[in-house]
């Protein structure tokens, strides 16, 4: 079975992919649905939804409009995610590669970082490093990459030793390619598998990670995200459940479509695992 | 968005004026009653305070619990009437320059130790000169000598005339702590600090950190038939959404300001068995404002100063921000506050006039950062549709957040274009005002000084003579011109007089009946 | 390697990470703007410069940085967390007062997660490609996805306040001074709703990692023989499949832990629990240094700690080991 029949075969993974799809319009068709700030004041506080057509996902406690700010919260929510799932990568990876690849005391050098990361409870340093650096994008977005690379270089450390041992890998050295030039071409090309089943499941914990430090106050003040609109208007779950169920159910599906696209992912590009289910 | 803010005034005046009937109902039928001794409450307090030593600390939940346990010389009434409390008698001299307080008898320390005249001139001389940030200023410039002439008397002289000086006597800013605890002892750091000894009618009796506080009765009360409440219990729970739900399902009795979203306020004041009141907040009067940093180019416009002030829809922040609660003010002093006036110039959400005097500054379009307060969601609300309110007539405004600790930092170094801040007025304006606008309080390091840098030698001379004036009526008219020449000159934009809704079950009676409403409240508060 | 050694190697390598943690702890905490004293100042509404000068003195920040750092290392050199001048108790005394409740929040919520999640994931695995397997892998994502303070105050309002079954937050009733067994029911029905809140948001996880390694697993050459010997299929799956796969998911629960405590920040919150997570975000924001270089200190030991004893029980109980 090829790549694309497999991932076809997993119908949850096809759900995500159009769920996944469908949020990424949004993200990109915001700002032409919804071309005024999200921010703006426009009509009563707490307008009840599908009361009224002009907005139909209701008002929050400001009279602004719900759906507007879900539009534009798609974009930033799922930049956040994309943006800091890079910024892990571009961590993790070469740490996790230089580890594998020479072994010895770089090795254990670099594990012993990536535990010291690990051994620090994250959400925790999240808080921390947003904290001191102050609340921005760029801080949540650097904080949120910060915690969550050490997976990452330990699998691709995982993924480089045993690629090493492989006779195309030990050709190219004894032809005397260069270092850098193996493990950017013989080796990294290999890990890019696992990483991109790994790196999808992270955007979906990056977003959460934002929405958690949006409720305790470390969000960025003049974005609208997902976490920021069900922060603002948990207080108000009695009587304008609107106001935080619309953003929360839009995590939740992102979230969902992220996890299921992931699972799908897996299981098309490891075949090996896919052979239990015979 | 006009309509919205007069729809929801409507809304709100319907739910203020049956609540303060109620409200009224129920204190006149309280008088009737004689108080039931015994029972519990369990009061939310937000956020857990760092200490309860009141000398040393002065953070509003440290005084929220703490004004239970000590006490000071003087009690105010919500009209700002001085009331007697540790000195059962006081007396003030012609030219406001000696004032002679007679103590109670038979008060004791929580320890079992007699309270005398020593305990007073020890705390007022030694104690708080030395720790206190708002009595050093007063006993150092003003206060000649502080004295003793027999076990029950002391006798303050001043240098010059000072009225305000009995404003000072409010337990929150003169605690009277034991002599004998602290004497001679490295104050911050004495032991006793973690298990305060006052004279007040509740005694301290258990801390569980993250959990809640216990206060118990003093059975040794000076007054016979007080307090009538065995425990005071205050819960600790961090989450504003999670603090409606405890007062829903009953696990609490009280809900004193700001522990609550404004927003939820008339939803819970429409529970059962549920009383709300806006009283008890007399003597601190907070007073919430914008602070251009008039160091930082166009800020120090004047124009532009008041370009931002009828920018502001500051009605919207009333109605629909703060839920209704508070009232929009005319200057630096509060409505509420002594020597008010509102014969000044005003200012009504008006963006044609706005972006008229914004083109008359010479403002090019830069980015002006606003600082936020971090003090929970209400603020946050407020610096968003402010931002909103700016950009209508073309203001660039960018919002910044940070902890207490940032803001703090960034506002006593004077980092910051525009923050938010609110200041207690603490009863009279020599104490609570002047220290936001004269020249002499611009320094680094305090963020409650004058941290904006507006500095006119009018106002400074203004408020300095209008402190030690003789008469009231003297002190009125100096009072008066400095509210038109600031409302002139701006050197805050002020945006409300806050009001903060205590929410509590109608069967504890005579809670909030003085200035300081809960903070002293449960020495005469019973439950039926 | 004999244990012995593995152990000594294990142990000193914590140490070291452990160190490393407590002097990136201090900088990082030194680099936030403003400090206690800017703190106290802020939430008295007064201050004057006398007012902050007394309190760096007291706390000791008029101290130079290496001065600071040289008795901070020392104090812990010699197991003495260090004094919180804020709460004018000693470190120790102040975690320790609030550890008892984190740990037994994030044991529960370790529990049902574990549990929950490996038998999600078994069943997920059996029916591996099936429409029940995604609907399993579905549900235990709902509680991962929905995010935690929302899932925490929607249940506060259901099962609390409508529902009236439980508490909504505290450790225990206030006032009430209960003792024995009825405290300790007492506490169990505090504990439920965040045990359950932080422990959900884990299945979702476990159940993944069981269903994966499950399916590894299952296509292993011991398995393989196995079938060969004609064993049923069920007895494959208990026996020798679940039993074998839970253990890799043991050793990243074992990693998990500090993820545990992490998620704890916002459960306590949340609930009133008066745990250390909680204890953390207030002392960061009141820039309680000593508390908060405490909180991260113990949580980092307990972290090295767990992850040394699931490296031993693995070492102890390698499956390969016990399939050949």
């Amino acid at each position: 079975m090829g790549f694309m029949s497999r991932f076809a075969a997993n119908k949850g993974a096809l759900v995500g992919l159009v769920l996944l799809i469908a949020l990424l319009a949004f993200a990109v068709l915001g700002p032409w649905l919804y071309p005024t700030s999200p921010w703006r004041m426009v009509a009563r506080p707490f307008t009840a939804p599908f009361v009224t057509d002009r907005f139909l996902l209701g008002t929050d406690t400001l009279g602004r409009d719900v759906a507007a700010g879900l539009v534009h919260g798609t974009r930033i929510s799922i930049l956040i995610g994309f943006v800091s799932t890079l910024v892990a990568l571009l961590i993790g990876v070469p740490l996790g590669a230089l580890a594998g690849y020479f072994g010895g005391w770089i090795d254990d050098a670099l594990m012993r970082i990536t535990e010291f990361f690990q051994t620090i409870p994250s959400f925790a340093l999240a808080i921390v490093l947003v904290a001191v650096l102050q609340p921005s994008i760029y801080s949540i977005v650097l904080a949120i990459g910060i915690v969550s690379w050490p997976p990452v270089a330990r699998l691709v450390r995982g993924e480089v030793l045993s690629l090493r041992t492989r006779e195309y890998v030990q050709a190219a050295i004894t032809v005397g390619q260069s270092t850098l030039r193996i493990i950017f071409s013989q080796v990294l090309p290999n890990t890019v598998a696992p990483i991109i089943v790994m790196a999808s499941l992270m955007v979906a914990s990056a977003i959460l990670l934002e929405s958690s430090l949006s409720f305790l106050g470390l969000g960025d003040p003049n974005l609208m995200t997902w976490g920021y609109m069900v922060g603002a208007g948990r207080t108000r779950l009695m009587d304008a459940w609107w106001i935080s169920f619309f953003p929360g159910v839009a995590i939740f599906l992102t979230v969902l479509a992220l996890n299921l696209v992931g699972e799908g992912l897996n299981d098309a590009l490891n075949p090996r695992l896919s052979r239990g289910r015979e | 968005m006009g309509d919205t803010g007069t729809f929801l005034m409507q809304l709100w005046k319907k739910t203020a004026s049956l609540a303060l009937a109620l409200a009224l109902l129920g204190s006149a039928s309280a008088l009737a009653q004689t108080p039931k001794k015994g029972g519990v409450a369990q009061v939310i307090v937000t956020p857990e305070p760092p200490m309860l030593m009141q000398g040393l600390n002065q953070t509003g939940p440290t005084n929220m619990i703490a004004g239970n346990i000590y006490e000071s010389m003087l009690r105010f009434d919500d009209k700002l009437q001085p009331m007697p409390s540790l000195a059962k008698s006081w007396k003030v001299s012609e030219d406001s320059k000696v004032f002679t307080f007679t103590l109670q008898d038979e008060v004791k320390w929580h320890d079992g130790k007699p309270f005398s005249a020593d305990d007073v001139v020890f705390t007022l001389d030694k104690f708080l000169r030395e720790v206190h940030p708002r009595w050093r200023p007063i006993v150092n410039n003003q206060v000649e000598k502080i004295e003793k002439t027999d076990d029950k008397t002391v006798v303050i002289t001043m240098k010059q005339p000072f009225g305000p000086l009995l404003f000072a006597m409010e337990v929150a800013s003169a605690p009277i702590i034991p002599k004998h605890l602290y004497e001679g002892t490295d104050y911050k750091n004495n032991p006793n600090n973690n298990t305060p000894i006052g004279t007040g009618p509740f005694k301290f009796k258990e801390w569980k950190k993250g959990s809640y506080i216990q206060l118990v009765r003093n059975p040794d009360y000076y007054l016979k038939d007080k307090p009538a409440l065995d425990e005071v219990y205050y819960p600790f729970i961090p989450d504003a959404a999670a603090r409606a739900v405890a007062y829903e399902t009953g696990k609490v009795d009280v809900l004193t300001g700001g522990a609550v979203d404004i927003f939820d306020v008339p939803r819970l004041a429409k529970l059962p068995n549920t009383c709300m009141t806006t009283k008890g907040w007399e003597m601190f009067a907070p007073h919430a404002w914008i602070t251009p940093n008039v160091r930082n180019g166009i800020l120090g416009s004047k124009e532009f100063r008041q370009a931002m002030m009828y920018a502001i829809d500051r009605d919207f922040g009333k109605d629909v921000v703060w839920n209704g609660f508070g009232k929009i003010p005319t200057g630096p002093i509060s409505s509420k506050t002594k020597f008010y006036s509102d014969n000044v110039k005003k200012y009504s959400y008006d963006p044609k006039k706005a972006k008229e005097l914004v083109k008359a500054s010479g403002y090019k379009g830069e980015t002006i950062k606003f600082l936020g307060l971090p003090y929970g969601e209400t603020w946050t609300r407020w610096a968003e549709a402010i931002k909103q309110n700016f950009a209508d007539v073309g203001i660039n405004m960018e919002i910044v957040t940070t902890d207490v600790p940032g803001w703090v930092q960034k506002t006593s170094n004077w980092d910051f274009d525009l923050t938010f801040n609110f200041l207690y007025q603490l009863g009279d304006p020599a104490i609570g005002v002047s220290r936001s606008y004269v020249s002499g309080n611009i320094a680094k390091g305090n963020p409650f000084g004058n941290v904006g840098g507006y500095s006119n030698p009018e106002a400074d001379k203004l408020f300095a003579d209008a402190a030690v004036a003789p008469t009231p009526e003297k002190r009125q008219e100096l009072y008066t011109k400095v509210q038109q020449v600031l409302a002139e000159d701006l050197p805050v934009l002020w945006l409300l007089e806050l009001e903060y809704p205590t929410i509590y079950r109608c069967n504890i009676k005579n809670l909030v009946t003085t200035g300081i409403g809960v903070n002293d409240g449960f020495r005469d508060a019973w439950k039926e | 390697m004999g244990m012995a050694r593995f152990l000594a190697s294990r142990l000193l390598k914590g140490v070291v990470v452990l160190f490393a943690i407590a002097v990136l702890n201090f900088f990082l905490i030194r680099a936030a703007p403003g400090d206690p004293a800017a703190v106290m100042a802020g939430e008295a509404g007064a201050a004057d410069a006398q007012f902050l000068q007394q309190l760096r003195e007291q706390f000791g920040l008029d101290r130079s940085i290496p001065y600071q750092l040289g008795v901070y290392l020392k104090g812990y050199a010699t197991l003495d967390l260090g004094y919180s001048y804020r709460q004018q108790r000693s470190v120790a005394a102040v975690v320790g007062e609030r550890l008892p409740a984190t740990l037994l929040l994030t044991g529960a919520a370790f529990i049902i997660s574990l549990a929950l999640g490996s038998l999600l994931g078994i069943l997920a695995a059996a029916r591996a490609g099936r429409w029940s397997d995604s609907l399993i892998t579905t549900a235990a994502l709902v509680f991962y996805a929905t995010p935690l303070f929302w899932i925490a105050l929607m249940s506060q309002i259901v099962f609390a306040l409508k529902l009236g079954w439980v508490p909504n937050v505290g450790y225990e009733t206030i006032g009430a001074h209960y003792t024995g067994l009825a405290r300790a029911l007492d506490i169990a029905s505090h504990l439920v709703l965040p045990a359950l809140t932080l422990g959900l948001f884990f299945t979702a996880l476990y159940a993944r990692m069981m269903r994966a390694s499950m399916l590894e697993i299952a296509g292993a050459d011991f398995i393989k023989t196995a079938r060969a010997k004609g064993l049923r299929p069920s007895v494959i799956t208990r026996r020798h499949i679940a039993r074998n796969a839970i253990l890799p998911i043991v050793t990243l629960a074992g990693l998990q832990a500090g993820q545990l405590v992490g998620g704890a920040v916002l459960t306590e919150t949340v609930f009133a629990w008066p745990g250390i997570g909680r204890l953390m975000f207030e002392a960061l924001v009141q820039r309680d240094y000593a508390v908060l270089l405490g909180v991260f200190f113990v949580c980092s030991a307990m972290v090295v700690l767990f992850n040394i004893v699931t490296d031993l029980v693995y070492r102890v109980a390698d499956p390969r080991i016990e399939a050949a």
